[in-house]
């Protein structure tokens, strides 16, 4: 990449000016089309779909905003975060406190602010330890928030759960939550061009040799850290006015978070469409089997989950030509292996029954 | 520039757990001295340099720079003021490419700092440290010699004032050792640097050198000129040998 | 508060202390040798009651029998899934942090997998059966089930039997020596890939074990595994990874400062109080306070 000076002809610099930010703009309109073709889909879907299909898409929606940017943190940083059931529920507390007060937009935007300041808080304490104990501590923070906010309702108000009377139609809800998906998207897109996200990469792949090159790693940390928080909060605003009535258990439903970190690993952690598709494919699942049998998809889910760490922990999207030319070649090899074991085998019996050389 | 030296540690001390690393370790470096450091393995060396560039913060004294005191800053300040570090193994970005290995400090602590013309993009960058012909492969693909010298490069791309190179020439030929010896020797003249190195191939660096300081068991036991330096006795006892004498 | 209700206090805090011990101990005998943060440690906690209620209310089986049945079964559960799980993510991970991560993840999923397995197979109620009810009479005061003295008695000893197998046997010299100096111990002839799959299996039994216990004292239901975790998780932390002593202090410690706080503050609070506890404790001393290490 070159780096401009002011020997450079004018129109190259304007170019600089304007998009010097981004770093990389090779397959940037690529992605843009395919995001507006998926916008598109998305956009007719409520007017010639059944509710059925309408609720389902939303649920895609919403687990596309979810995973996309979870992953635009924890993906690049590798600092799995478990707390996004957390946000969620901030979000959908905060959407619910205060929908009676103020506007649509401002609800889902409160609802991404308080979540991104906790999520500001919680960092500033925990990013700097290592991404395991980082990983356990947001998963104990989740329980904690929601054992606060439980207690809290019963102590305070009195009731555990609010009810929802004045909430926007379905259509607000299902083009906000499609909006949300779009802009996480988009902003990942984006991300992953600047310097924001080289740093991003850089901590990721090691992260004391990105603080000696110059990154204020810690900064970067908690910035990433609220971005994914913000996304989560304001999904959890626009999700809460689906419920009528909310309650700790379900807005901080640790399924929320624990789908969320599996579409993302499934997907292909490091990657932009991988966790689109599987938040797709998850949510199709999660609507048709999860109200047959829960336990049975929840039981599978962890199973899948377990599968996907131990033999594809790049996710799906590492899956690549390569690949299954490699497996073909190892059972290949192993079974070439097997053969040449069985010969010998035969070879030293009929050796030990009629002397060498037979 | 003030009178300050461009770098300064003070009784710096790193202790752990009980094992004392570097043990009250003081030193100054002026502005485009070519230093060595040399000593025997598990002297404290490379935690020296740890400290020095901000990564392992000292149990105790203090370290400067220009004046201005960075002890516990974190690493990124350091960069930030034009101290640039090697690591002994390579500690290259093995997923992207050798150009945009180097291109990584450009964005971060070499954006905003005045780069001489050698240093002006990372192409010129590569074609310094000699790695131009594999711009464009992953860094995880290149020799481990080759990654040495894009970690110089990496280390060049944050635009410094003071380069640490810790063991940059390990492994090589002695010829091989010569000529980085003198592309280093080129780096302080050309781009005005500070050059600390450590380094094993004792020979070549007490040829190029400036000045050496000796470590041994933490402690600093001797700093002065290569030629003083080969004829102290608590020197040649801990380290060099006889042999050492009668070449220097 | 006059010295006999004090003493009733911290006894109680002692009891479920004792249970925090045991679970403790076992997660450090999987962490602090093999790194491996076991995040469903609770649930196998919660199979562990479940077998022993199922042992006592369906076959009429005395659940002090169950005690090393539930240790058998659960140690032969945690082998298969270090076989099946742990070991291939050990060959595969390129170091020790990603090691650990993966880990986390394959837990986080058994987690999920255990509990609905058991809210499938027992239904998500409550559960709970008599034992040894009848409350005794301690000699200087104080009044207590008979099955929470047992549960006292039965953990402090299990867990001591455990510290004294690690310091005294050979094999347990040798497991000292692995959480220390993993290379080091396979050097002087430690063999790790068997013992490794060992280590996982104990610190599950151990859990089992807890769960019997619990069980014959307290209601037990597909979801009472996490708070132990969390509480074993604390537990760690606060004595140290690796640290057997501390995680015995530490657990008895931590259910005193429940047993104390709860009756200060509002019972309800428990929960809240043990994580603060427990982030408290990771931020502040994350090598644990009764490490000797710095």
């Amino acid at each position: 990449m070159r780096h401009i000076t002011s020997t450079d002809p004018w129109h190259v610099r304007l170019r600089e000016a304007l998009f010097g930010w981004v770093l990389d703009s090779r397959g940037l309109g690529r992605d843009a089309w395919v995001l507006f073709a998926l916008t598109g889909w998305a956009l007719a879907m409520p007017h010639y779909g059944s509710d059925f299909a309408v609720s389902l898409t939303l649920t895609c929606l919403m687990y596309v905003a979810l995973a996309t940017s979870w992953t635009l943190f924890c993906g690049s940083t590798r600092y799995l975060s478990l707390a996004t059931s957390a946000f969620f529920g901030i979000g959908a507390y905060t959407g619910a406190l205060l929908i009676d007060q103020f506007t649509w937009a401002s609800v889902i935007g409160l609802g991404a602010a308080v979540a991104a300041l906790v999520a500001v808080v919680m960092g500033s304490a925990v990013l700097h330890l290592r991404g395991t104990y980082f990983a356990v501590l947001t998963f104990g923070m989740t329980e904690l928030i929601r054992h606060a906010v439980t207690y809290w309702e019963k102590q305070v108000t009195g009731t555990v759960g609010r009810v929802l009377t004045e909430t926007p139609e379905r259509d607000t809800v299902y083009l906000t939550v499609l909006g949300l998906a779009v802009l996480a998207v988009a902003v990942s897109m984006i991300v992953r061009r600047t310097r924001f996200g080289l740093a991003l990469a850089g901590i990721g792949a090691d992260e004391q040799r990105a603080m000696t090159l110059g990154v204020n790693t810690r900064l970067v940390k908690i910035a990433g850290f609220a971005l994914t928080a913000a996304f989560a909060g304001a999904v959890g605003a626009a999700m809460s006015v689906r419920w009528t009535y909310i309650d700790p258990a379900t807005v901080f439903n640790p399924f929320i978070g624990f789908q969320t970190v599996l579409i993302a690993l499934i997907g292909g952690i490091a990657t932009l469409w991988g966790p689109l598709i599987a938040a797709i494919v998850f949510s199709v699942l999660a609507e048709t089997l999860r109200l047959q049998a829960p336990q049975a998809y929840l039981m599978a889910l962890g199973l899948l989950l377990i599968l996907c760490v131990l033999y594809l922990p790049g996710g799906l999207a590492s899956l690549r030509w390569a690949s299954f030319i490699a497996w073909r070649d190892d059972v290949r090899g192993w079974w070439r292996e097997r053969e040449a074991k069985a010969k010998r085998a035969a070879r030293r019996e009929r050796e030990a029954r009629y002397g060498v050389g037979s | 520039m003030n009178g300050h030296p461009l770098l300064e540690a003070r009784h710096v001390t790193v202790r752990f757990d009980g094992l004392v690393a570097v043990d009250a370790v003081s030193a100054a470096f002026a502005a485009g001295e070519l230093v060595g450091i040399i000593g025997p393995n598990g002297a404290g060396k490379t935690t020296f340099f740890n400290a020095l560039s901000g990564v392992q913060p000292p149990t105790s004294g203090e370290l400067y720079a220009m004046g201005q005191r960075l002890t516990g800053s974190k690493p990124h300040k350091y960069a930030g003021l034009g101290i640039a570090r090697t690591f002994q193994t390579p500690r290259v970005f093995g997923a992207l490419s050798v150009a945009a290995n180097v291109d990584f400090g450009l964005q971060f602590a070499g954006r905003h700092r005045a780069g001489a013309w050698l240093l002006k993009d990372e192409d010129s960058i590569l074609h310094v440290v000699g790695l131009a012909g594999q711009r464009d492969l992953p860094a995880a693909a290149i020799t481990p010699s080759q990654q040495r010298q894009l970690e110089i490069g990496m280390a060049l791309a944050t635009r410094p004032k003071l380069l640490l190179l810790d063991e940059v020439a390990a492994g090589l030929t002695e010829a091989e050792v010569d000529s980085m010896a003198q592309l280093i020797r080129r780096l302080r003249d050309e781009l005005d640097l500070t050059v600390i190195w450590i380094e094993h191939a004792v020979t070549t660096l007490l040829k190029y050198v400036e000045r050496v300081i000796v470590l041994h068991q933490g402690r600093k036991i001797a700093d002065g000129l290569p030629a003083e330096v080969v004829r102290n006795a608590e020197v040649i006892e801990a380290y060099l040998g006889d042999e050492m004498v009668e070449m220097a | 508060m006059t010295p006999l209700a004090w003493l009733e206090l911290i006894a109680s805090g002692l009891i479920t202390g004792g249970i925090y011990a045991l679970v403790g101990l076992g997660l450090n005998l999987q962490y602090g040798l093999m790194r491996i943060l076991n995040i469903a440690h609770g649930e196998f906690l919660m199979l562990g009651a479940f077998l022993t209620w199922m042992a006592a209310t369906v076959w009429g089986l005395n659940p002090l029998l169950m005690i090393p049945v539930s240790f058998g079964l659960l140690m032969a559960l945690g082998i298969a899934i270090h076989r099946l799980t742990f070991k291939r993510l050990a060959a595969t991970s390129p170091d020790l942090d990603v090691f650990e991560a993966r880990g986390l993840m394959v837990a986080f999923g058994l987690m999920f997998l255990v509990q609905n397995f058991a809210q499938v197979t027992w239904g998500a109620d409550l559960r709970g059966y008599d034992f040894m009810t009848e409350p005794v009479a301690l000699p200087g005061g104080g009044q207590f089930a008979g099955n929470k003295l047992v549960l006292l008695a039965l953990s402090l000893a299990f867990s001591a039997a455990l510290i004294v197998v690690l310091r005294l046997t050979l094999w347990g010299k040798g497991v000292r020596a692995l959480m220390q100096s993993p290379t080091g111990a396979q050097l002087v002839g430690i063999d790790t890939t068997r013992l490794h799959p060992l280590m996982f299996g104990a610190g599950l039994g151990l859990s089992g074990v807890a769960g019997c216990l619990l069980s014959t004292a307290y209601t037990i239901s597909p979801s009472m595994g996490e708070p132990y975790t969390v509480t074993a998780l604390i537990v760690i932390t606060l004595g140290g990874f690796g640290h057997m002593g501390g995680a015995l202090a530490g657990g008895l410690a931590l259910g005193v400062i429940e047993a104390v706080g709860m009756h200060f503050t509002n019972p309800s609070l428990k929960s809240l109080l043990s994580y603060v506890v427990f982030i408290g404790a990771l931020l502040w001393k994350p090598n644990g306070l009764f490490n000797k290490r710095k």
